[in-house]
């Protein structure tokens, strides 16, 4: 009896010294078991994955303290110490969701954003290349959007109601002063910035970041491309020009330059243009970007570019046509970019810039100079702290100034007088996103500037909520006040106007899955300090301007229903009015547009190695006001509605060659965007009047591009 | 006769290395993650050899091994988002990997394959960046080691692809291609652990260069 007592105590006491069982079950924090679950002693092999209900038993040769271990994907590793001596251990596992997933809520309200190709976005950076009618530009392409409305012949953005001066450019955060390039008088321009340029954009219609400030309606923010992975030449020869482009590529480094020559004076020679044209634009430009990686978490971005163009025309008298006045501008731009990224740590982040910009306009009119200089610097540093995986927070501070000198006639004396400022602008910001869970975020955040030309100290709020209820479905929610500073061309007369000021409130819902889309927006803008002229007097400017814009917005998306095609449909309903600047009571803008709708149409086939692109837009009529009715009747005139059919071909005949032709308005539309009316009424008391119309109905553009590279298989299609 | 001999072989090899708990446990793991079909037993493989790897600390195979069996529930995924969050996963563990031993033909070549999933997810968009990522993994793939089938297959695919759309002749495509068919008899790697997948991919691209 004894011995066998013994012999069962010294084997149960091996076993006990050999081997500890563990058990549990593991579960997510509503209590649901997680299947497929890594459980496992730490620094060992011992361990199983958790069965379909969650629980899990393995047993274990490890002995003394050690660390059980759970893992799973999307969910934060739990981690608990036991005591393995061989008596059963039972562990009850809850593991605690990671945030940073895909599918968790994110801050949309007001947003497009385009880029990192993995995530789902609503439009990549290749869309703003293939969009049919955009002719490669960014505005372009973002006018295909909501909260846009088309103003033909000035090819800017136009954002809810908003001048296109309050949609400003950030390139890696630093701002852009100027983002379009010269056009003549009524004649669209184009952005000074490629899209292939960039690896992400993010076009916000309202209610972002604190970190963009002096931005009454909307932010523009480039992320360029980080360094490029492959030896290459490109050259591109056009019905307009041509360019050049080369990409070096080192084991931590890349540069790339490029140089491009645009004359369309050989093609307004073929094609009739509205414009009297004495000399048609041509323009010089070159960019070099140069990108390092520094250390193991470091990396820099150097950018810079100049443009330098030039052309000249005549301005024919409305009242007489055989009067006509001679225009020329020169404009000579240099902007250059420098940013820094950091991490710190696991935690930290550090990143910050230098951005300065220099545009020079020589204007003459009929040989009487009008030009100005404006020189701009920006600094900025921003440090960036993931608490935890649930809060994240970050705050910077940076220097805008600028430095603005315009020679204008002045009207009393007829003598050229000196008008001029100087603005540095020292602002602080700081922001937190906070996850309550996947479902519900809050950012909330709030800018602060000293504005040292008018000695004013602000502090302007903003603040967002998102909230997930399903898998896909999605609600956010966005408040904020914005300012800026009132265009050079007031400022300079006054040096102590007011910023202007606007509040924007956004209630948005949309469903993004793989390829499809639906969002829906709506908005309440309010304005406020705007400039006004007091009785009319350019001279005499107050902030006494106020005004709305409100407005409901669909975007519809579908890359998926039919093979090959991606398609999407937008459409923008806007109310908006303002009492500012001249206007003798509140109106509505002539730069605004009641109802804008777009289609956008993509088809590659590939049997033809051809991409089709087709993009149908439409604007409803502009306000203008007739001078020969009374003012009671301010912009209540509207001009006949816009549309515009535009077309692209791209094709592939080999792997390195693409040919690329494009023409706006197929249809060949009378598009008039406004009237201009004469300054004096003629012999029978009547201001005459005269359409601003496209200054040709058609733009054609032929390209032919080539890669030369190592690898054959690369071409120009993602600059396209 | 071959496979007998093979089997000699392995059985030979596997006795010598009895003891070695390493090499014994991956071998088992390695012949489940080539069997897996479900993504439990997927899961279950790689569950295994991320403790092993996190265990050994020196290894690279585990993490290979892990990447490897993510990279195939991609392949088997419909919906490109998930084929991303799978993708995702195999490409973390395979930065593992590399930062245990960074010129692995083998490692560079698995990391070829992920852009070359990556690519199928959205062609029109990805094409172009991808491409030439994953023919460049090819290429230092077999730079590091000329006789790495796995690295030749997937450079005939790449290449194929190319031709086949710009209509240009596959010649050169298939010669790779017939390498590759030379070295999964001939290469044989001193390591038993060393990867032996992929002849499957081979196969099928032979129809097309017939």
């Amino acid at each position: 009896m004894k011995t066998r007592f013994l012999l069962l105590f010294t084997i149960s006491s091996l076993s006990a010294f050999s081997q500890t069982i563990v058990t549990g079950i593991v579960t997510d924090e509503k209590g649901e078991g997680i299947p497929g679950a890594n459980v496992f002693i730490q620094d060992s092999y011992d361990g199983i994955s958790s069965d379909a209900d969650g629980k899990f038993s393995f047993s274990t040769d490890e002995k003394g303290s050690k660390f059980l271990v759970v893992t799973f994907v999307g969910y934060k590793q739990f981690q608990q110490a036991v005591e393995l001596n061989g008596q059963p251990i039972k562990v009850n596992v809850s593991l605690r969701e990671e945030i940073n997933q895909l599918d968790a809520v994110v801050i949309s309200a007001g947003s497009f954003t385009a880029g990192e190709e993995k995530r789902r976005t609503i439009l990549k950076p290749i869309d703003i290349a293939t969009t049919a009618g955009a002719t490669a530009d960014i505005a372009g392409a973002l006018n295909t959007l909501p909260g846009t409305t088309k103003v033909g012949e000035s090819g800017r953005l136009f954002v809810r109601g908003g001048d296109s001066n309050e949609a400003r450019t950030f390139i890696d955060g630093m701002v852009v002063l100027d983002a379009y390039g010269p056009s003549a008088p009524n004649t669209p321009s184009r952005g000074r910035f490629l899209p292939f340029m960039f690896k992400g954009t993010s076009f916000s219609t309202g209610g972002y970041s604190a970190e963009y400030g002096q931005a009454l309606s909307s932010a523009l923010v480039l992320n360029s491309k980080d360094k490029a992975e492959m030896n290459q030449t490109d050259i591109g020869i056009m019905s307009v020009g041509a360019d050049v482009a080369h990409t070096q590529v080192w084991d931590r480094a890349s540069l790339s330059g490029k140089i491009q020559y645009t004359n369309v004076r050989p093609y307004f020679g073929m094609i009739n243009q509205e414009v009297d044209w004495k000399t048609p634009p041509a323009s010089l430009e070159g960019s070099a970007a140069y990108r390092k990686q520094i250390g193991k978490d470091g990396f820099v971005k150097f950018f810079g570019n100049f443009n330098q163009s030039d052309y000249s025309l005549f301005i024919h008298d409305i009242l007489d046509p055989q009067v006509k006045y001679q225009y020329d501008l020169g404009n000579d731009y240099r902007y250059g970019n420098g940013s820094y990224l950091q991490s710190l740590n696991e935690n930290w982040t550090m990143r910050g810039g230098l951005s300065y910009t220099y545009i020079q306009n020589k204007v003459k009119i009929d040989g009487i100079p009008l030009g100005d200089v404006e020189k701009g610097i920006h600094a900025k540093a921003v440090l960036e702290n993931s608490v935890s995986d649930r809060i994240e927070i970050r705050f910077g501070g940076e220097l805008i100034e600028r430095d603005f000198e315009a020679t204008r006639q002045n009207e009393n004396s007829n003598q050229a007088e000196l008008l001029s400022f100087r603005e540095p602008i020292t602002a602080a910001f700081t922001e937190g996103e906070i996850y309550a869970s996947k479902r519900f975020v809050t950012k909330v955040g709030g800018r602060m500037e000293y504005n040292n030309l008018i000695d004013q100290l602000s502090v302007d709020p903003r603040l967002s909520v998102a909230y997930k209820p399903g898998k896909q479905g999605q609600f956010a929610l966005a408040y904020g006040t914005f300012r800026q500073t009132s265009k050079n061309e007031y400022v300079m007369f006054n040096n102590n106007l007011n910023p202007e000021k606007a509040d924007h409130y956004i209630l948005n819902y949309q469903v993004i899955n793989d390829k499809k889309t639906f969002r829906v927006e709506t908005y309440y803008k309010k304005y406020y300090q705007l400039v006004k002229f007091e009785n009319g007097n350019l001279q005499q400017l107050n902030n006494k301007g106020r005004g709305y814009a409100k407005g409901v917005e669909f975007f519809w998306r579908d890359n998926e229903t039919i093979r090959n095609v991606d398609y999407w449909i937008s459409y923008s309903y806007l109310d908006t009015e303002r009492d500012y600047l001249y206007f003798p009571s509140s109106a509505t803008p002539s730069f605004t547009s009641k109802h804008n709708f777009s289609a956008v149409y993509k088809h590659f086939v590939t049997s033809l190695k051809t991409q089709f692109g087709l993009t149908y837009s439409f604007a409803s009529g502009r306000t203008y006001f007739n001078p020969n009715n009374s003012l009671e009747d301010f912009n209540t005139d509207k001009t006949p509605f816009y549309q515009d059919v535009s077309a692209n071909i791209a094709y592939l005949p080999k792997s390195n060659l693409i040919i690329y032709l494009s023409c706006t308005n197929l249809l060949g539309r009378d598009n008039i965007f406004g009237y201009q009316y004469s300054v004096q009424p003629n012999a029978n008391g009547e201001f005459v009047s005269r359409a601003i119309r496209q200054a040709a109905p058609r733009f054609l553009f032929v390209g032919v591009f080539i890669t030369i590279s190592k690898n054959k298989s690369v071409n120009q299609l993602p600059n396209l | 006769m071959k496979t007998k001999l093979t089997f000699i072989l392995s059985l030979m090899l596997s006795s010598a290395i009895a003891n070695d708990r390493y090499t014994d446990q991956m071998i088992k793991n390695i012949e489940t993650v080539y069997k897996a079909q479900t993504n439990e037993e997927f899961q279950s493989a790689i569950n295994l050899f991320e403790r092993i790897g996190n265990a050994e600390k020196t290894k690279w195979e585990p993490f290979y091994y892990a990447s490897f069996g993510y990279l195939m529930q991609a392949v088997r995924q419909q919906e490109g988002s998930k084929k991303d969050q799978f993708l995702d996963l195999a490409a973390s563990s395979l930065d593992k990997a590399k930062a245990i031993k960074e010129n692995e033909s083998e490692i560079v070549a698995l990391e070829g394959f992920i852009y070359m999933i990556r690519l199928t997810v959205d062609p029109a968009t990805r094409g172009p960046q991808y491409s030439s990522m994953a023919m460049q993994s090819f290429g230092k793939a077999i730079g590091l080691n000329p006789e790495n089938p796995r690295a030749l297959t997937f450079m005939a695919q790449m290449q194929y692809g190319t031709a086949q759309f710009f209509k240009s002749p596959t010649t050169e495509a298939c010669q790779t291609l017939a390498v590759a068919f030379e070295k999964y008899e001939t290469y044989k790697s001193d390591n038993p652990l060393a990867p032996t997948w992929g002849k499957g991919a081979a196969d099928d691209m032979k129809e097309q260069c017939k």
